[in-house]
């Protein structure tokens, strides 16, 4: 099945759905409208064959990442000579159309296809939430998790959203742009 | 549960410092007797922030933290992040380059697979497959040292292409190693796999049906072990791995002894692609030309996959046309390998969490990253 | 810096020329493929080695032998002297006998512990080998023979740590109830046609009876660890070590029957003679019964010793060590003791029940000029050699199987045996 085959199959279910405005390369990407319409998506597209959630991640787009993120301050570029100032900020690409939303992500496979398909669906950063997609697959659990603990999202009905790789006293979420490291006991 | 029942209960830590638990995975178990009623896995043990990392490095950087997650494969890692990145970009590795990359993936799964049957066999308690897999083993990272340098953390799959060309008469000791390992393969079989202590300690232990891992979105051997048959190699495939003639290993129950034996089954069609990559390895420049030093790739999004040693490896990226990646997500595979631990060591006796945790063969450095 | 000093020369510039494919020749020379060494296996020093400490093994056997048997002759002649002694400076007989019985312990103390020091040598060196490794080849010049003895210094020198969570006095008596009944249980093991330090008529049920105690220590030693997995550990030897104790027992009864004592030297005795002028009459040998007794004492017997493919109860990858998890020192260097101290008694066991004991394997002059000590001996090392090999050959069993094998495979068969052995002594040895 070509990308084109299955987006006209997905309009024809769910004619609110269109392409997303940026593509993941070689991929059909595909943009909700809002979340209410994940759950259904999803669970048709796991009934179309697409049962295997592959990924699910989610970007901020505030704007390029606060340096005092960090414990300690990288070298941005390595390759300039010896004795030349080092280019601790990051700069902001000139026209890039940073906006504070983050953007949910899932990718979802079918294996007797050979197909995969983004969903895409943006949500403003002060209320990032998703519906949760554990009912439909397991394998989000762990993602989501992960996703919450780096990114500060929320996903309505995940039994267990619990901090899963960064320890409990560290404060924030690091993967947020404006994420800035509180120091704790474990710094120098 | 009355209170009385769970008065007989015991919590044990599995971990994080444990010789199964294969690095820092701490396991919260409840048991009754032998028999777990309560499995909590805790990980981030090793987090290190890759992604965080990321975001502030050049993408030339950005390989080098790619060796630290599967550091046991560190060659799919090194080009799923140059395949992303090279989308993005818009160029294409040479043929020669393809073919190497090709080469040193299945060359790397080799050992990482050899690893796995090594530490498979200590976990069910037989100590002599280690060493004789770490003969093997040794060599294969030998080649790698002769290669690039390094034995772990290579490095060698760069943008664009691969670091370096092979040297002189590397080729030559590659037939040589995989003239000597193919009957190798048959001493492990019958050392361990058709060991009938080591059968009836896997065999219809661990049983993981087709539907749960796909649910479970497990990958890799575990995925096949179930018997489904699902190969990045060849259902999204990349660096030419269509031109090559191999089999996809799958299992049939779903046991512990089914992802082993997959795993061994996938050497040998390692060694076949190795061997057909040797015997048409195309001429030409290793490194394609236009890379810059600090390659700014217009803004867009792309993902890279591969069949890396434990799964499916992917890379989300999100560039914003600066020197840096914007958002780098990795879909690790030993991470959901992993998730699926919560839900089948319920029921399990204590000597079978080791065979099946051993058995979903997970690298802490990936699932922590 | 500042603006006023010269520009630095670029970073590119500063760095040496790579150097990576000059690496490779040294590499591809030095190194030493293993192709070759399948292509001419014997030309080559590992194997040499192997040889030679073949023929030192052999060596060792002869000379261990020839200690204990200069021993047994130095023993009469020295009990005669203290007899002679007490009787002309009118000592009492009974003070002659203690001394003696000093003197026999003490013996009997120093088999344990000098096998100690030759079997963990002998098992690292049978390991490495198996595992195509060479083992220690530094300590002592000969192949590590001195290994196990510096080891034994480090061990004495380690601090003795008690965990805090640990019941003290249970956690320093442990080891001592594991030790003290093995060496109990050697009083009348043979280590020669006649050679033992005491003769008893109940010898076999004498020496299960006192192994059988063995496990009250692993048990006090898994609780008073304070460890969970020490504690499953002790659990789980238990269970295995009281379990295999009855198939263990079970499956001698076909040899005593056949010899018609539990007394060790009659055992030996009712082996000696030769079918058709050539095979020994070993017990191992009468057909079906033998084979299944010996396999079925061979198999609990590698059980009762907590070593693969039955060690669950240290399960290195699974409890951590079990039961010994939290000892240290001596304490702990105790606990290897008397698993290496089973392992010998496991052997010379074999020997005596099913090998002939001192007997020689073949009727003509040579082998029967050997003394009897020396093929003692032989034996019960072969059959350590089995131990060892066992060991390091295969992987190990859940807790649920062990148990099957036990209860449904081994005792039925070992009922079974005796049944059969009951039908021979009624029909074709009576």
């Amino acid at each position: 099945m070509t990308q084109d085959d299955i987006l006209s199959k997905i309009q024809a279910e769910f004619p609110k759905i269109e392409k997303a405005a940026v593509q993941v390369k070689d991929y059909l990407t595909v943009k909700l409208a809002s979340k209410d319409d994940l759950i259904p998506m999803a669970a048709w597209l796991k009934k179309e064959g697409f049962d295997y959630l592959e990924m699910a991640t989610a970007v901020d787009y505030l704007g390029p990442v606060n340096m005092k993120g960090y414990i300690r301050q990288p070298n941005f570029n390595a390759f300039l000579p010896g004795g030349a100032k080092i280019e601790v900020e990051s700069a902001a690409a000139a026209g890039y159309p940073y906006r504070p939303v983050i953007e949910f992500v899932w990718s979802v496979v079918s294996r007797t296809d050979r197909a995969r398909v983004f969903l895409k669906l943006e949500v403003p950063r002060d209320a990032a939430s998703a519906p949760s997609l554990v009912g439909l697959f397991k394998s989000a659990d762990w993602q989501e998790r992960e996703n919450f603990d780096l990114l500060g999202v929320r996903y309505e009905g995940h039994p267990n959203l619990l901090k899963i790789l960064t320890p409990d006293f560290l404060q924030g979420h690091p993967l947020r742009k404006d994420y800035v490291h509180v120091k704790d006991r474990y710094d120098e | 549960m009355s209170s009385a029942a769970t008065s007989d209960r015991l919590f044990i830590n599995l971990g994080p410092q444990h010789p199964s638990t294969h690095g820092v995975l701490r396991v919260g178990l409840t048991i009754e007797g032998e028999v777990i009623v309560k499995a909590v896995p805790d990980i981030g043990y090793l987090h290190r922030g890759t992604e965080k990392l990321a975001e502030v490095r050049s993408y030339h950087h950005c390989v080098v933290l790619t060796d630290r997650w599967d550091y046991v494969a560190a060659m799919p890692n090194n080009l799923v992040f140059c395949l992303a990145t090279e989308k993005l970009l818009g160029i294409k590795a040479p043929a020669r380059a393809d073919a190497l990359r090709v080469m040193m993936c299945e060359l790397n799964r080799v050992a990482s697979h050899l690893l796995f049957v090594g530490t498979y066999g200590i976990d069910i308690g037989a100590f002599t497959p280690f060493l004789y897999a770490f003969r093997e083993r040794e060599m294969v990272l030998d080649l790698f040292e002769m290669l690039c340098g390094a034995r772990l953390t290579y490095n060698y799959i760069r943008l664009g292409g691969v670091m370096i060309d092979v040297p002189a008469d590397w080729t030559s000791k590659l037939k040589e190693f995989l003239e000597y390992f193919k009957p190798k393969l048959d001493e492990y079989d019958q050392l361990l796999s058709f060991n009938p202590i080591f059968m009836a300690r896997t065999q219809g232990v661990g049983l993981v049906t087709p539907e749960e891992a796909v649910s479970w979105a497990l990958s890799g051997p575990n995925l096949r072990g179930s018997g489904v048959a699902y190969d990045a190699r060849k259902a999204d495939p990349y660096c030419g791995y269509e031109n090559y003639e191999f089999d996809v290993v799958v299992g049939k129950e779903g046991s512990c002894w089914d992802r082993y034996f997959c795993r061994v089954l996938e050497m040998r069609q390692s060694v076949r692609i190795i061997e057909q990559v040797l015997a048409r390895l195309p001429e030409g420049p290793v490194m394609a030309s236009g890379v810059a030093k600090v390659p700014k790739p217009p803004a867009g999004e792309a993902y890279a996959h591969v069949e890396a040693a434990r799964g499916d490896l992917g890379i989300h990226l999100v560039s914003d046309g600066g020197m840096s990646p914007f958002r780098m997500h990795v879909r690790a595979p030993s991470f959901l390998n992993l998730a699926i631990l919560q839900e089948k060591l319920v029921g399990m006796k204590i000597s079978d969490v080791i065979a099946f945790l051993g058995s979903i063969d997970i690298v802490l450095g990936e699932v922590d990253r | 810096m500042t603006s006023s000093s010269p520009k630095p020369a670029s970073v590119k510039a500063s760095l040496p020329e790579p150097v990576l494919n000059d690496k490779n020749g040294i590499l591809m020379t030095n190194r030493r493929w293993p192709i070759e060494q399948w292509a001419r296996p014997w030309s080559l020093p590992g194997y040499r080695n192997g040889a030679m400490m073949l023929a030192g093994i052999v060596l060792g056997i002869l000379a261990g032998g020839a200690l204990i048997g200069e021993l047994s002759k130095w023993g009469d002649r020295l009990y005669a002297l203290m007899g002679s002694f007490a009787a002309a400076k009118g000592i009492s007989t009974v003070a002659v006998e203690a001394v003696w019985i000093a003197i026999k312990v003490l013996i009997v103390l120093h088999v344990i512990l000098l096998n100690g020091l030759w079997s963990i040598w002998w098992e690292r060196k049978i390991s490495a080998h198996i595992q195509s490794r060479v083992g220690p080849t530094y300590a002592g010049g000969f192949h590590g023979w001195a290994q196990t003895i510096l080891d034994g210094v480090k061990l004495f020198l380690k601090e003795d740590i008690t965990p805090a969570a640990a019941d003290q006095w249970v956690h320093a008596l442990a080891p001592a109830i594991v030790i003290a009944p093995c060496i109990a249980a050697f009083a009348p093991v043979l280590f020669g046609s006649e050679l033992a330090a005491a003769r008893l008529d109940v010898g076999a049920l004498y020496i299960f009876a006192f192994a059988g105690i063995s496990v009250i220590g692993v048990v006090m030693a898994g609780w008073a660890s304070g460890n969970k997995y020490s504690l499953l550990g002790g659990l789980r030897a238990a269970a295995q070590i009281v379990s295999y104790e009855l198939p263990r027992g079970f499956s001698v009864v076909p040899v005593i029957m056949f010899a018609g004592s539990l007394d060790l030297s009659v055992i030996v005795s009712a082996q000696s003679g030769f079918w058709w002028g050539m095979a020994p009459r070993w017990f191992v040998f009468y057909p079906v019964v033998g084979q299944v007794a010996f396999l079925i004492f061979l198999i609990a017997s590698i059980a009762e010793t907590n070593r693969t493919p039955f060690d669950i109860p240290e399960a290195e990858s699974e409890l951590v060590g079990g039961f010994h998890t939290e000892y240290s020192g001596m304490k702990w260097s105790v606990f290897f003791l008397a698993e290496y101290a089973y392992v010998l008694l496991g052997s010379f066991l074999l020997a005596t029940f099913f090998l002939g004991g001192g007997g020689s394997p073949l009727p003509w002059t040579p082998f029967t000029l050997v003394p009897s000590w020396v093929w003692m001996l032989a034996k019960a090392m072969l059959m350590m050699f089995v131990f060892l090999w066992v060991r390091w050959t295969l992987p190990r069993l859940r807790v649920d199987q062990l148990m099957d094998v036990n209860w449904k495979f081994l005792l039925p068969w070992s009922f079974a045996n005796i049944a059969l052995a009951g039908l021979y002594l009624a029909f074709w040895l009576k």
